[in-house]
């Protein structure tokens, strides 16, 4: 099992449509091949943590990489995980016309989603607070706050 | 038709008559049409013979009807040139075709000129090609003076080599450059103004260049007309003309000498930074806009003992206590949202697995460029150490101080009782006994002494003790003219008997923040000091003022006519426990040592003036200069 996160720029932005369809085409994708993690996007700004099987998480990431719709694809981390923290595959954004997405499976709002597992480590969970900070800009309402709940003995 | 009809039965005419140039013979003065072939008849019509040229022209230019009959009245030939034909005037071109005229007179028996015979070449195809040629050496003027300008125009040198490696032209940039005069000759002195040490490479590359056929690029020193070498990047390519080996090599010379000098010193700088980060003993790190850590100093993977790829972007979070891990970690969240600087002071782990204190600061850097962060951490795991057993020890000494302090009243109160049981014994015996002692009054009288000064002494070290409680007293806004008033009631004992002239102003300013137990002890050291060492010559007068001075600090001034002082330092007065000025004088020592412990203790201040024999100012600075 190894987790990969990496930060991306859309080569166009992507309309709604475009965004619904991502979501149900990476998480049918995704749920066969096991791959479990979230996706965030704004304004053409796109980060993601997968995790997956060595195997297939390389591959979906060389897929990933070749894709034309986005570049300047910079993978920041690359790493064995002991289990998954993930228990499926979602997506957060602002989508403009947010009535019809409520009802989407794997679908939240960029400050809902839910708070990152501890099973993550510090380290990941830093990581990925700041690659949503990379890719929404900061909350005035500050939620990351909710995500670094002390450890001790980790 | 003579000639026609004595030729007829030749082969010849028939030959004439499909002859492709134009033959036609003109007869008489009048000079009607003759023979006229098949070639001649497609340019004057076919039913031109025996009619009059005159008349009957056809296609012919009217120029060479012109010269038709002065050709006839001399005899002399002519010849026209690429004359054009148009069978109808101004006629389209594919209908007009050139011709090379010419009239040839013959001649009769008796030598006289019977007519003349015209011919037509069709010189059209060959006309047009000149034609065509002339077009074309204008257009390629055009473009070469295009070129010429534009290659003088550039700020370029540009150049040609032959393939022997001739340099066959330098655009007047090169001269203007170089200094040199336009006679100057190119192959032999360029290679000259090359930096010696770029020659044998530039030489060789430029000859290996032209051996394969191929271009170059590479860059150099040249000398330029002050002097001063500056590197120049220089760019050619052969001209080719398949399947001939190229004969020419075109270039130009740009100066790339600021940028290379520029990407030097950033190069050099980058260098040398990297090389001084890596030296120092300390974890350095810089990161993206974003917050991931792109680059983390030698001694970073030395002190952690992981690589860069080990830690990746936000590993060092890891490297600190357990229990400090979520605290960092979202101090760094915030400052990388708000751009506010890091600071924090954490336990790294080292190496050897061991937790070291450390203060971890970052800043941001926003330069034109792209933003970064910039961060360290100083290891002050010693200093802590340090710090640890110096406030262990500075607590110890408070406890050791404190307990004296209660020692010393404790004393100082427990032998104030037998003290006073001795005076009332003495004052007994005094009253009681009598003494054969001539001496006796003045045996008395030290013994009184002794006692009197024993008792003040005891009061005095209690007193201390006290006023050094009494520090932690509140403050609160005093009336100074009452509280010096009840000062200076409880001294008139003694200052009525000696007379003394007391003055209070308090009109500038009237009010004090201060403990009031400490006010009563400075005011009352200072009065009785002042009443104690008095001259002998003369009643005190003793002086108080309150003001504020310019800063806006209060200032009470107490001065006195008395005895005066010597002062080694009289802004910087120094008054120890138990040191006395006037030894003649009885008292402890303690009064002026107690003003200036209570005055220090609220970060003001003691000056004092005086005069031997004619009297002492102490000025008291109540509060820390703002």
């Amino acid at each position: 099992m190894k987790h990969i996160v990496y930060i991306s720029r859309a080569v166009h932005p992507l309309s709604d449509a475009e965004l619904a369809h991502l979501l149900t085409q990476c998480r049918r994708d995704n749920e066969r091949h096991g791959i479990t993690g979230i996706l965030f996007y704004s304004h053409g700004n796109i980060a993601q943590l997968f995790e997956g099987e060595p195997l297939i998480a390389d591959t979906l990431f060389e897929r990933i990489a070749r894709d034309g719709r986005h570049s300047h694809v910079q993978k920041l981390i690359d790493r064995p995980i002991a289990s998954r923290s993930f228990a499926q595959w979602s997506m957060a954004f602002h989508p403009i016309a947010p009535q019809g997405f409520a009802t989407l499976q794997g679908f939240f709002l960029p400050h809902h989603a839910p708070a990152l597992p501890d099973t993550l480590s510090i380290a990941d969970t830093l990581l990925v607070n700041l690659v949503r900070l990379a890719v929404f800009g900061p909350d005035p309402t500050q939620p990351y706050q909710q995500d670094f709940t002390s450890r001790p003995g980790h | 038709m003579g000639v026609q009809g004595c030729m007829s039965s030749l082969p010849f005419p028939q030959l004439l008559r499909q002859l492709p140039a134009g033959v036609a013979t003109l007869e008489g003065p009048e000079l009607r049409f003759g023979f006229v072939n098949e070639a001649m008849q497609a340019l004057v019509g076919p039913e031109a013979e025996g009619r009059r040229i005159a008349e009957h022209p056809g296609s012919l230019p009217t120029a060479l009807l012109d010269v038709l009959t002065q050709v006839h009245a001399t005899g002399e030939p002519y010849v026209a040139k690429a004359c054009l034909c148009t069978p109808t005037p101004g006629a389209a071109p594919p209908d007009c075709r050139y011709f090379d005229l010419a009239l040839e007179p013959y001649r009769d028996e008796q030598g006289q000129v019977a007519g003349l015979l015209l011919l037509a070449l069709d010189v059209s195809e060959q006309e047009a090609t000149r034609q065509q040629a002339h077009e074309l050496a204008l257009v390629t003027r055009r473009l070469d003076a295009r070129l010429r300008v534009l290659t003088e125009t550039v700020p370029l040198i540009t150049y040609t080599h032959d393939a022997q490696g001739r340099c066959t032209y330098a655009s007047p940039q090169w001269y203007r450059f170089t200094g040199q005069p336009p006679t100057a000759d190119l192959t032999a002195i360029w290679p000259l103004l090359i930096h010696p040490d770029d020659r044998l490479r530039v030489l060789y590359e430029a000859d290996t260049a032209r051996r394969t056929g191929a271009g170059w690029n590479y860059e150099y020193r040249l000398r330029r007309y002050d002097g001063q070498y500056r590197w120049l990047l220089s760019r050619a390519l052969p001209e080719v003309h398949p399947p001939d080996p190229p004969v020419y090599w075109h270039g130009a010379l740009t100066e790339v000498h600021d940028q290379r000098e520029l990407a030097e010193v950033l190069r050099r700088g980058e260098a040398e930074l990297r090389f001084l980060a890596d030296s120092i003993p300390e974890l350095i790190w810089t990161a993206t806009a974003e917050g991931f850590i792109e680059y983390y100093n030698r001694y970073t993977a030395e002190y952690s003992g992981l690589s860069k790829d080990e830690l990746g972007p936000t590993g060092w979070v890891s490297l600190l206590h357990p229990s400090e891990q979520a605290d960092a970690a979202r101090r760094w969240v915030q400052c990388v949202a708000s751009g506010e600087a890091y600071e924090g002071e954490f336990r790294m782990r080292r190496h050897d697995g061991s937790y070291r204190w450390h203060i971890i600061r970052a800043r941001q850097l926003a330069d034109g460029l792209a933003l970064r962060w910039f961060g360290t951490c100083t290891d002050v795991h010693d200093q802590n150490l340090l710090r640890q057993v110096l406030q262990t020890q500075y607590d110890e000494l408070a406890r050791a101080h404190h307990d004296l302090d209660t020692f010393v009243y404790a004393a100082s109160h427990d032998l104030r009782q037998p003290a006073l049981n001795l005076r009332g014994l003495f004052d007994e015996l005094q009253r009681t006994a009598t003494f054969a002692d001539p001496e006796q009054a003045l045996l008395l009288e030290m013994v009184d002494g002794a006692l009197t000064q024993f008792d003040t002494t005891l009061h005095d070290l209690a007193v201390t003790v006290q006023t050094q409680r009494a520090q932690q007293d509140p403050v609160e806004v005093l009336d100074l003219g009452l509280i010096l008033e009840e000062v200076l009631l409880g001294l008139r004992p003694q200052a009525q008997a000696r007379e003394a002239q007391l003055d209070i102003d308090v009109a500038e300013a009237p009010g004090l923040v201060y403990g009031r137990a400490n006010l009563r002890s400075v005011v009352h050291n200072l009065v009785s000091n002042a009443l104690k060492f008095a001259h002998p010559d003369r009643p005190p007068h003793i002086a108080l003022r309150s003001y504020y001075t310019p800063a806006g600090e209060p200032v009470l001034e107490v001065r006195d006519n008395g005895l005066g002082m010597t002062l080694a330092d009289p802004n910087n007065p120094v008054f120890q426990l138990f040191v006395r000025q006037h030894t003649h004088i009885e008292g402890t020592g303690v009064g002026l040592y107690l003003v200036q412990r209570i005055v220090h203790s609220h970060g003001g201040h003691v000056r004092v003036a005086s005069t031997l024999g004619e009297g002492t100012t102490f000025t008291i600075y109540w509060t820390q200069p703002a």
